[in-house]
């Protein structure tokens, strides 16, 4: 969804973290990896905590476990393209159980 | 801003303001949302027209005495008129006996009354005290936090820009990390801002082709700070030919980190430059000042004597 923040566009969807482990080291290091891909500023928010998606030790405070929800939300020239990486690589386990 | 729960409240000060529950276990789960304490006094004699029931109430000498010297069956009407209200707590200070009424309507209505072993003002103010920290305004920042030479450094700049890089080389020089890539800062009383880290990622650092370090373990526990505050910004940029960069210092940056200003740098980087010797050298510039120094505008007047000088002994030759 297309949303505005102070007045700026940026894109932002809602994931559910879906691997039995969580956002451990490994899954936190693909995030991140997957992140770091694009040019737009992307921020993964949980509560009132929002931490930068480029940086693994911010990924890795949000101890996030499985069944819990944060948002992604990218501002920049490739935000659509951010947002859907990195929503698509937790849809995918990261590639673990 | 925020709430915060009696239950809260009591686990983490049970012991600090030494608070005793007297009543109103039922009401554990109520919240309060404010940093004031509220003084019932006239809300007992019956003006309620802007009584702020929703801040904790404290029952200080003035209206226990007031309560202790009322007769039985007026004293309940009285202590009546605030427990129609829906209160977060009450809490009675000093050696003041609790008189008759107050427990069973606390209980009644589930209002924990709580009895601490201060006297009213060392316990207002201790109360204040964790109340600012609570209710104080907080912001996450993307950055790392050192104290260097005593002086509060916030690093910031785009994402693997060299901030924590930056950051061990300070402490390897011998200075102290507060925090890494994520800055809780709260602000609190007489415009101070407070930094500290994450208590999950506790000192542990990323280093681009390492990994995570633990600062504490590797540098031990004189490399670390658990929180200091913040008093100058650094922002670390891409060399950028097209931009302006400080070049006197005349002119002081200010940033505004939740309505505080705090001076600011910009620091411009490209590969080999030294940053750690620029930070240090920030920090000490940050002490000159505030012992009353400004090293570019003295010696700017300096500079500005010796041209008035020269003309005077040139004459006023050239043209005006």
């Amino acid at each position: 969804m297309v949303n505005t923040f102070y007045g700026r566009i940026m894109f932002e969807k809602i994931v559910t973290i879906k691997n039995q482990l969580g956002l451990h080291a490994r899954p936190a290091a693909l995030l991140v990896k997957t992140a770091e891909r694009f040019k737009s500023t992307i921020f993964l928010i949980r509560d009132d905590l929002e931490v930068n998606a480029k940086s693994i030790m911010g990924v890795m405070m949000l101890a996030a476990e499985m069944g819990s929800q944060f948002t992604i939300r990218a501002e920049g020239e490739d935000e659509k393209g951010a947002v859907e990486a990195v929503v698509s690589v937790i849809e995918d386990k990261f590639y673990e159980e | 801003m925020g709430e915060i729960t009696v239950e809260t409240f009591f686990k983490q000060n049970r012991r600090r303001l030494a608070l005793e529950l007297v009543a109103g276990q039922g009401g554990m789960d109520r919240k309060f949302t404010s940093a004031e304490i509220h003084r019932p006094g006239l809300a007992l004699t019956g003006f309620v027209e802007l009584y702020t029931f929703d801040r904790v109430q404290l029952l200080g000498n003035t209206e226990m005495l007031y309560l202790a010297e009322l007769p039985e069956k007026k004293r309940r009407e009285t202590l009546g008129m605030i427990f129609q209200f829906d209160l977060p707590c009450i809490i009675v200070t000093g050696n003041n006996p609790i008189p008759g009424g107050l427990t069973e309507l606390a209980d009644q209505q589930a209002i924990p009354l709580f009895k601490p072993r201060f006297a009213t003002t060392k316990f207002t103010h201790l109360f204040s005290l964790y109340l600012d920290d609570i209710f104080a305004p907080r912001l996450t920042l993307h950055g790392s936090l050192v104290d260097v030479y005593g002086v509060g450094l916030l690093f910031t700049g785009r994402s693997s820009i060299g901030k924590s890089e930056l950051a061990l080389d300070l402490v390897e020089r011998g200075h102290h990390l507060v925090a890494d890539d994520v800055v809780i800062i709260s602000r609190r009383s007489q415009g101070i801002l407070m930094g500290k880290g994450n208590d999950i990622l506790r000192h542990h650092l990323e280093i681009r082709g390492v990994g995570i370090v633990d600062v504490e373990k590797v540098f031990g526990v004189r490399a670390i700070r658990l929180q200091k505050r913040v008093q100058v910004e650094v922002e670390l940029v891409d060399w950028d030919e097209n931009m302006d960069y400080e070049r006197t210092g005349i002119d002081d940056k200010v940033v505004s980190i939740l309505d505080v200003e705090i001076p600011k740098v910009t620091i411009p980087i490209y590969p080999g430059k030294n940053i750690t010797v620029i930070a240090e050298i920030i920090a000490l510039n940050y002490l000159l000042r505030v012992s009353g120094h400004h090293p570019a505008k003295e010696f700017n007047k300096k500079l500005l004597e010796l041209i008035k000088k020269r003309r005077r002994q040139e004459g006023v030759s050239f043209s005006e």
